[in-house]
């Protein structure tokens, strides 16, 4: 229904001649996998609130912007992580923003892709459970602790409600309020603060209880079944570095002696090497832009519940710098840097003599 | 056979234009700072990736010290700045996790600070020998306790 709503707005587009392209998932075999159309005649292919999260939908738009802006005017249906993702990368000058307008709704949450491939579930059912304030249980824990589940004012530029009401659309944006102007659609609106405020509190109540700590041993156990993959990082949207630091890098090269003195040293050492180091690595380099979109955790061919990890950490760099990725205005903290601030780290005691 | 005293090994990551000048002038001026000190001379303090700062701990070192030039003093006008903000994420991380922050250590030293410098080393030395050896060494060992 909410689905079919969306495919009428976007031939509604089409013909009104406001988009020439939309980006949207599409159903395949087991899954669902981003799709670009350009023809209205395609739009039943698509299936614009999917049940499963494979990639992030922004990832996608910066592959679609890595050489040259977007030629065509694109409709780009994002979930609310999605679109901060979509927000922290045009910060990071990793997506050019003109000529994309970006839809998100009142998220449903999405299911793990590898329980979906088994159990799949109508795209509708998903969404119906939240008609009225709930959430389903198949959902994965990411979503199910999501801070941001609903569209965020100055984040995207259309919105459509779905919690507590029929669809409603609404504009985050100018761009977006001449957007449904030009469409003739009258903004409504819904009242989703309870809804949201349910995600929250189960987000402080689980990171009160899911904290890894306890230090080298937490970690080392946390981590134990760590196949060294970087899948978490090739999944990860922040981490669209074209050069990795732990990877087609010399740093990590070293002659055999190396390894045996490192044997010598700390009485016997795990191969491969540097398992944990990987993982605090990341979190140095990208945790303060976490968006919290779990998709580490969906590619973990082990199921190491890395959103604990990265979640949990992130949100606690996100306070040191009162900042909050892909909602707020200001540049991500790794960009730009204040005169005076943080002295709490300078020195043994915190604070210059 | 009496036991030896723990020494502990502090990783020290200077830049060339403050902290090492001022490592020189300590020395130049005679003043004695501990030998547990292992200067690595980098041309600006935000040229340290953080990540090298975990590694010197995992590669056995009991503390690291990160020194630049004071704020507002950088030779590269805002290196510090942003080495400040790359340490407050590798002490908020450690700390998150439960390690022991204060294995990092952030300070400022201009070149015509030898006094500072060596009073630093000793205090930082001191308090790092009463801590106790770091067992972040044991990181992905089967080492440790």
């Amino acid at each position: 229904m909410s689905n079919d709503m969306l495919k009428k707005f976007i031939v509604d587009a089409f013909e009104k001649g406001l988009i020439e392209a939309v980006m949207a998932p599409a159903a395949t075999k087991d899954s669902y996998t981003y799709a670009l159309i350009t023809k209205k005649e395609d739009v039943d292919k698509i299936t614009p609130i999917a049940p499963v999260m494979q990639w992030n939908g922004a990832d996608m738009l910066r592959r679609i912007t890595k050489l040259k802006k977007s030629e065509r005017k694109l409709l780009a249906i994002l979930r609310p992580c999605e679109s901060r993702t979509y927000k922290e990368l045009v910060k990071f000058n990793q997506i050019n923003p003109e000529n994309i307008i970006v839809l998100s709704y009142d998220c449903p949450g999405t299911i793990h892709a590898r329980n979906f491939k088994y159990e799949p579930v109508e795209p509708e059912n998903l969404v119906e459970e939240i008609k009225n304030g709930g959430k389903s249980e198949k959902i994965r824990d990411a979503c199910k602790v999501c801070e941001y589940p609903a569209p965020i004012p100055g984040v995207g530029d259309i919105g459509l409600g779905l919690v507590n009401t029929d669809p409603v659309f609404f504009s985050l944006s100018d761009k977006g309020k001449e957007f449904l102007g030009a469409m003739g659609i009258t903004e409504g609106e819904r009242d989703a603060d309870a809804w949201v405020e349910e995600h929250r509190k189960r987000r402080e109540e689980w990171m009160e209880k899911e904290r890894i700590t306890g230090g080298r041993k937490g970690i080392e156990e946390f981590l134990s079944s760590c196949l060294n993959c970087h899948n978490c990082k090739d999944m990860c949207p922040i981490c669209f570095c074209k050069e990795c630091f732990f990877e087609d890098h010399n740093v990590f090269d070293y002659e055999s002696n190396k390894f045996y003195n490192w044997a010598d040293d700390k009485d016997g050492i795990r191969l491969p090497t540097d398992r944990s180091l990987f993982h605090i690595g990341r979190l140095i380099h990208m945790g303060t832009s976490c968006i919290g979109c779990g998709l580490c955790q969906q590619a973990c061919p082990m199921d190491i519940p890395l959103y604990r990890l990265f979640g949990i950490v992130g949100n606690d760099l996100q306070k040191v710098f009162n900042y909050k990725p892909g909602v707020d205005d200001n540049l991500p903290p790794v960009m730009e840097f204040r005169e005076d601030e943080l002295h709490e780290f300078e020195g043994l005691l915190g604070g210059e003599e | 056979m009496s036991e030896k005293e723990f020494e502990p090994v502090i990783v020290g990551f200077f830049c060339n234009w403050c902290t090492s000048a001022a490592a020189d002038l300590a020395g130049t001026s005679r003043l004695h700072y501990p030998a547990s000190i292992r200067p690595i001379r980098v041309m600006c303090s935000s040229t340290v990736d953080p990540v090298y700062l975990i590694r010197a701990l995992q590669e056995g070192a009991d503390a690291t010290i990160l020194g630049g030039c004071h704020p507002g003093d950088c030779h590269y006008i805002t290196g510090n700045y942003k080495a400040r903000r790359r340490v407050a994420i590798v002490k908020t991380v450690l700390k998150s996790l439960g390690f022991e922050d204060d294995r990092v250590l952030l300070e400022w030293i201009s070149g015509s600070e030898g006094p500072k410098f060596a009073r630093v080393m000793n205090e930082y030395t001191e308090y790092i020998k009463k801590k106790g050896e770091a067992d972040f060494k044991y990181l992905d060992s089967l080492g440790g306790e």
